[in-house]
C-alpha cells in the first residue's frame, strides 16, 4: 500500500475508500509525545461540548467522523518485539460525501485554527491557509486500499438527515391529522408540506 | 472500561488495530480487496452497522524534516466499524453468530488470534487490540441503520405521493383517504 499521490480535483478515489456516494478518509499523522496529554484531553472536554459537536458538524456533508489518540500500537505478541515509535500518532476517519478535495477550501478558511490546533502537532504540518499545501498533505497522508462499506452508500448526509426529518414530521402531522374533515386535512397537509420543502 | 469515549448517542465507534503474522500481508490483502461491496458485503447480514472499513497499515508516511522517521516492524490489519449499540460484547456476538467465516477469514492471519470457537477468548483479543475513540461526531446520532433506511424510504414515498397528488382536481376528501391509505401507519 501507499499512501496517495494528490488526485486533481474530482478524481475518483481508490476502492478501497469508496462506495457510491461515501467517501471514508484515513488519516493516521504523528504527533509529538509532549503533546499527546493536551490534544487527548482537547479532544475529550469537545466531546462533551455540544457547542464543539456542532461546530464539528457545521459542514452538512459529514455522516461520521473519529479522532484517536495511538500513544502506541496494541501489540498480542512479546512485549519486546513490538514497534516503538518515536511519535505518538492520531488516527482519523472521516465518512462524508466525496471528493474530499472539494471541502478543503471550506476547511482552510472556514475553520483553520481548529485544523491547526488538532494536527499542528505533528511534525511539518503546512498550517491553512492556503488551502493547496493542505490539500498535498491530505493525499500524502491518506491511507488507501482495504475495502469499505456503508449501509446507504447513495444517501448524503443532507438526504439522511432530511429523511430523519421528514419521517418525525410525518409522524406527528398523521396523529395530529386523524381527525379533521376533508378541508381542514387539506389545509393543513398543504401547510405541511411547505414547512417540509427543504427536505423533500 | 473507558467504552463511553467511543459512543455518540447510539452510535459505537469501534478500532481495532492488530499486528499481521510474518509473511501474512499480503494474503490479509487478497482477501480484504475481496470482501463483497454493498449490499453483498458480510457487514450488511450484521443490520447494525453504518459504516465499516478494513484496511492495512504496512507502512507510516514520512512527514519530512524535521521529522525522525518512524519505521514499522510489523503490518497491521485495521478494522473499524461505527455500528448501533451501547456496548461491544453485542457486536462481537453478532460477528461470531452470523459472519463467523468472514471474520474468521481476515482476522486468522493475525498475531495471537484465538479464533472464534472459543467466543471469551475472541472478545478479550479485540478488546486487548482496541484502541478507544478520543472524539466520535455522528451527523444523527441516535437513529440506528434500520431507522435511516426507513427513513430514506418513507421520504421517497411521501415526495412520490405529493408529486401524484398535486393535481388541483383531486378532491379534499380524495386526499384525505389517499393520504390515509399511504401512511395512516406512520405514527
Amino acid at each position: 500500500m501507499t499512501a496517495a499521490t494528490l488526485e486533481p480535483e474530482g478524481a475518483p478515489a481508490l476502492p478501497g475508500n469508496n462506495l457510491g456516494r461515501l467517501i471514508c478518509l484515513t488519516l493516521f499523522t504523528p504527533v509529538r509525545r509532549q503533546w499527546l496529554p493536551v490534544l487527548s484531553a482537547a479532544l475529550w472536554i469537545a466531546k462533551w461540548v455540544p457547542f464543539a459537536q456542532r461546530h464539528i458538524l457545521q459542514f452538512n456533508f459529514i455522516h461520521f467522523v473519529r479522532w484517536t489518540v495511538v500513544r502506541e500500537l496494541p501489540f498480542a505478541g512479546p512485549r519486546e518485539e513490538r514497534d516503538r515509535l518515536n511519535y505518538g500518532y492520531l488516527f482519523f476517519e472521516s465518512n462524508f460525501d466525496g471528493p474530499w478535495q472539494h471541502y478543503i477550501d471550506a476547511f482552510a478558511y472556514c475553520i483553520p485554527q481548529d485544523i491547526r490546533f488538532v494536527w499542528g502537532r505533528g511534525p511539518a504540518f503546512p498550517y491553512p491557509p492556503p488551502a493547496e499545501p493542505l490539500k498535498k498533505w491530505i493525499a500524502m497522508n491518506s491511507m488507501e486500499g482495504g475495502s469499505y462499506y456503508c449501509a446507504y452508500p447513495e444517501s448524503s448526509t443532507r438526504m439522511v438527515m432530511s429523511a430523519v426529518a421528514v419521517k418525525d414530521a410525518l409522524g406527528d402531522f398523521v396523529a395530529s391529522s386523524a381527525d379533521l374533515g376533508p378541508d381542514e386535512f387539506k389545509t393543513r397537509y398543504d401547510q405541511f408540506l411547505s414547512r417540509l420543502q427543504n427536505h423533500l | 472500561m473507558g467504552e463511553s469515549r467511543d459512543r455518540t448517542g447510539t452510535a459505537y465507534a469501534l478500532t481495532v488495530i492488530t499486528a499481521i503474522s510474518p509473511g501474512q500481508v499480503e494474503e490479509v490483502r487478497k482477501v480484504i480487496e475481496g470482501v463483497p461491496r454493498g449490499v453483498s458485503s458480510p457487514l450488511a447480514k450484521l443490520g447494525t452497522v453504518h459504516t465499516s472499513r478494513l484496511q492495512i497499515f504496512d507502512h507510516l508516511v514520512y512527514q519530512g524534516a524535521p521529522q525522525k522517521r518512524d519505521q514499522l516492524r510489523w503490518d497491521y490489519l485495521v478494522f473499524t466499524a461505527a455500528f448501533d449499540g451501547h456496548d461491544l460484547d453485542p457486536f462481537l456476538d453478532s460477528i461470531v453468530d452470523q459472519i463467523p467465516d468472514e471474520a474468521d477469514s481476515w482476522w486468522r492471519h493475525c498475531l495471537a488470534y484465538p479464533g472464534l470457537k472459543d467466543r471469551t477468548a475472541f472478545k478479550k483479543w479485540i478488546r486487548d487490540n482496541q484502541v478507544h475513540t478520543s472524539l466520535f461526531a455522528v451527523a444523527s446520532p441516535n437513529r440506528s441503520v434500520p431507522e435511516v433506511l426507513e427513513s430514506l424510504a418513507l421520504r421517497e414515498r411521501l415526495v412520490e405521493f405529493a408529486i401524484a397528488n398535486q393535481n388541483q382536481q383531486t378532491s379534499a376528501a380524495e386526499l384525505r383517504e389517499r393520504f390515509r391509505s399511504a401512511f395512516g401507519g406512520e405514527v
